[in-house]
């Protein structure tokens, strides 16, 4: 399925919200990087991923740090709580040096726009988004990086590592290109936090693997109702 | 294309530069809701499309006929023979729904709907507001309106509205787009006070057809307009409007928008980050900045913007240099201009050395020039200082603060310094305008003139606008 098929699908399956693994398995479609899946060694988060529980932490239905085989048998333990999820078990993401906030919705004036700024925890602490009109290019997304507080991060501060800014400009405009294609499927589509790596370290921006306690989400939702 | 002989013609709906083209330089007007009765709507329209020296064939629409401000008044527009390019409903609601209906039928270009009722009375305009779409979708003719002031064509003598707070302004680079017929007035008010010149006004009202999109979108793109001021409370087709502003910024013109309510988006409720973060009102100010948009605050704040613009000279960079005949006015000045942004140079030698020669020593000569009330003693003086600190290759942007004008060659020494340069010059000028010295050579100029550092700072912003935002 195109991953447009694969929104009509969820939609006439009557889905409003889409759970991470299944938004993760639609981002990697479109191109945007994310975490190995089922990883045969190191440390691994397990997950269970459900359409009505999208704030997981809250629930119980995230651990992190674990070997694969106790990964597996803590989404068993999860799946017999929660009937329904979709187990979701990644390799740890843990060389990012920045999280960062990706979102997309229609705007009741613009339509689609695309926001991205410090993640993670951040968003709680400060709202420092860029938002621009969607579809982005990754010279304008690249703007957005260079523009307000976040930039400052991105650059590291006090000796800290640059982020691979580049690959974070791709993964934005990818992320507002996808959306504004999809604007009349899609109301809202977040990632929070994309973990990004440092720069020349041939790295990727990173899809997030560690949603925060009243922190981040990754996931969409869809239909016209916004 | 052939002029028809009758009035009933299935045109098709005609497009919006066809329609607007009409509507500004119309060979016929229909007044419904003319009438003898002072104080009424359509009197008003009609007395004020006559005494602005209108050309064209006016025709009042009146069911009791006869003859109203001296021209033969036909009961309905049905007995009207030939095209009409533009019909004013001043009437009410319901009689002006029934005329529109009317219009469907004829060959109209567009309607220009004064009265209000529709939307904007909210329940009680709900009737009102179905039928007026209803009578829409067979249409032929485009609609501006309903609930406007009008429109109001400074360079052609057409005042098609019923407010005389239109009167008397003077043809320029600046076109005015406005939800608020009361707010265009007051900005087209302060900006003729001012000397800028106004090539158009549209009070687009309700918006229900012609939005204020296709108003820019034709105004902008008028080879007579460098500047395009909107007051909107409702952005309808906001994306096109965006992607409209920033075509003609591109183009080097400035779109500078007054957002009113915009304090609507606390009470959202709050379901993601994204939805959260992304605002109604923290959208339209990135928007705005991404595409050139310069956002003014409120309407003062915006008549000071388009002040600084409508002289049409672009600054090279933000380095400021001040010269002020009392101390106090350039500190002021000065403060207001770094926290917007903006730097105020030490100045060259030779641009010192040049000032010393009028300053005494209890004055300043480095930046801020605090030329003292010594100054006043020659009438050309502060106009030689202006000059002599515009030249100064390391200043962008001039600013001179003048209190009380001892004489009319003063006036002109500043203008002459105007001339004698292309970067942009502000003149703050605290005193009263009728004191011993008119400013009418400056206003003839259109040179930015303020009253207070605080409104010379909003001019100045809006000359780099480096936040997108001029309070």
């Amino acid at each position: 399925m195109t991953p447009r098929e694969r929104l009509k699908h969820w939609q006439r399956a009557g889905r409003e919200v889409i759970h991470e693994a299944d938004a993760k398995d639609l981002l990697a479609q479109i191109g945007v990087p994310v975490p190995a899946r089922d990883p045969a060694d190191g440390r691994c988060v397990a997950k269970l991923c459900h359409d009505a529980f999208p704030h997981k932490s809250d629930h119980g239905l995230v651990r992190l740090g674990l070997s694969p085989e106790a990964a597996r048998q803590a989404v068993a333990d999860m799946a017999e709580r929660v009937p329904g999820g979709t187990p979701l078990i990644e390799a740890m993401e843990e060389d990012a040096v920045v999280e960062w906030i990706v979102g997309c919705k229609r705007d009741a004036t613009f339509g689609p726009i695309v926001l991205a700024g410090p993640g993670g925890i951040l968003v709680e602490l400060i709202d420092a988004a860029e938002i621009r009109l969607a579809p982005t290019d990754p010279q304008t997304a690249r703007a957005m990086l260079n523009a307000g507080p976040g930039a400052r991060l991105l650059k590291g501060l006090r000796g800290g590592k640059p982020a691979d800014r580049d690959a974070l400009a791709d993964l934005i405009s990818r992320i507002s290109v996808f959306f504004a294609q999809n604007a009349d499927l899609i109301s809202e589509i977040e990632i929070n936090p994309v973990m990004v790596r440092a720069d020349g370290n041939a790295s990727v921006a990173r899809c997030p693997v560690r949603p925060r306690d009243r922190g981040g989400e990754t996931g969409c939702r869809i239909g016209r109702a916004g | 294309m052939a002029e028809p002989s009758t009035n009933r013609l299935s045109d098709p709906r005609p497009s919006v530069a066809d329609a607007l083209d009409r509507l500004f330089a119309p060979r016929t007007i229909a007044v419904v809701g003319a009438s003898r009765t002072k104080g009424k709507l359509g009197q008003a329209v009609l007395a004020l499309l006559r005494s602005n020296g209108y050309q064209g064939r006016i025709i009042p629409v009146n069911p009791s006929g006869g003859e109203i401000e001296g021209l033969a008044a036909v009961r309905t527009l049905q007995d009207i023979d030939g095209p009409i390019d533009v019909v004013v409903l001043a009437t009410p609601v319901n009689i002006a729904l029934d005329a529109l209906e009317i219009c469907t039928r004829l060959d109209v270009k567009v309607v220009v709907g004064v009265t209000s009722g529709f939307s904007e009375a909210g329940t009680d305009g709900h009737e009102n507001e179905t039928r007026l779409r209803r009578i829409m979708e067979d249409a032929r003719f485009r609609l501006i309106g309903p609930n406007c002031e009008g429109v109001v064509r400074p360079a052609t003598n057409l005042q098609l509205t019923f407010s005389p707070m239109f009167n008397d302004l003077r043809p320029g680079p600046v076109a005015m787009i406005s939800q608020s017929g009361a707010l265009a007035g007051l900005m087209a008010l302060r900006l003729g006070e001012r000397g800028v010149g106004i090539n158009t006004i549209v009070s687009s009202g309700n918006e229900t057809d012609l939005t204020a999109a296709d108003l820019l979108d034709y105004l902008g793109g008028d080879p007579q307009t460098r500047v395009v001021l909107c007051y909107v409370e409702e952005l309808r087709a906001g994306r096109r409007f965006a992607e409209v502003a920033r075509r003609l910024s591109q183009a080097g013109k400035h779109v500078v928008v007054v957002k009113g309510g915009r304090s609507r988006a606390g009470s959202r409720a709050v379901r993601s980050h994204t939805g959260a973060m992304a605002g109604d009102d923290r959208v339209i100010s990135a928007v705005f900045r991404e595409t050139g948009i310069i956002r003014a605050r409120e309407s003062v704040a915006a008549v000071d913007a388009v002040t600084a613009l409508a002289a049409g000279r672009r600054p090279g960079g933000n380095r400021v240099g001040i010269i002020s005949v009392t101390g106090g006015l350039g500190v002021e000045m000065t403060d207001l201009a770094e926290s917007a942004g903006f730097e105020v140079p030490v100045l060259a030698e030779t641009t010192q050395t040049a000032l010393s020669r009028y300053v005494p020593f209890y004055g300043s000569v480095k930046n801020p020039v605090d030329l003292t009330g010594v100054v006043l003693a020659n009438p050309t003086y502060v106009g030689r200082c202006l000059a002599a600190v515009v030249a100064d290759p390391g200043v962008d942007i001039a600013i001179a603060i003048i209190t009380f004008v001892p004489d009319q060659q003063f006036i002109a020494a500043l203008a002459q310094a105007y001339d004698g340069t292309d970067k942009p010059v502000l003149i703050v000028w605290t005193g009263a305008l009728r004191s011993n010295a008119s400013g009418e050579s400056l206003r003839d100029r259109a040179v930015p003139v303020y009253d207070s550092p605080a409104r010379a700072a909003s001019g100045l912003a809006a000359l780099i606008p480096t936040h997108g935002e001029v309070a």
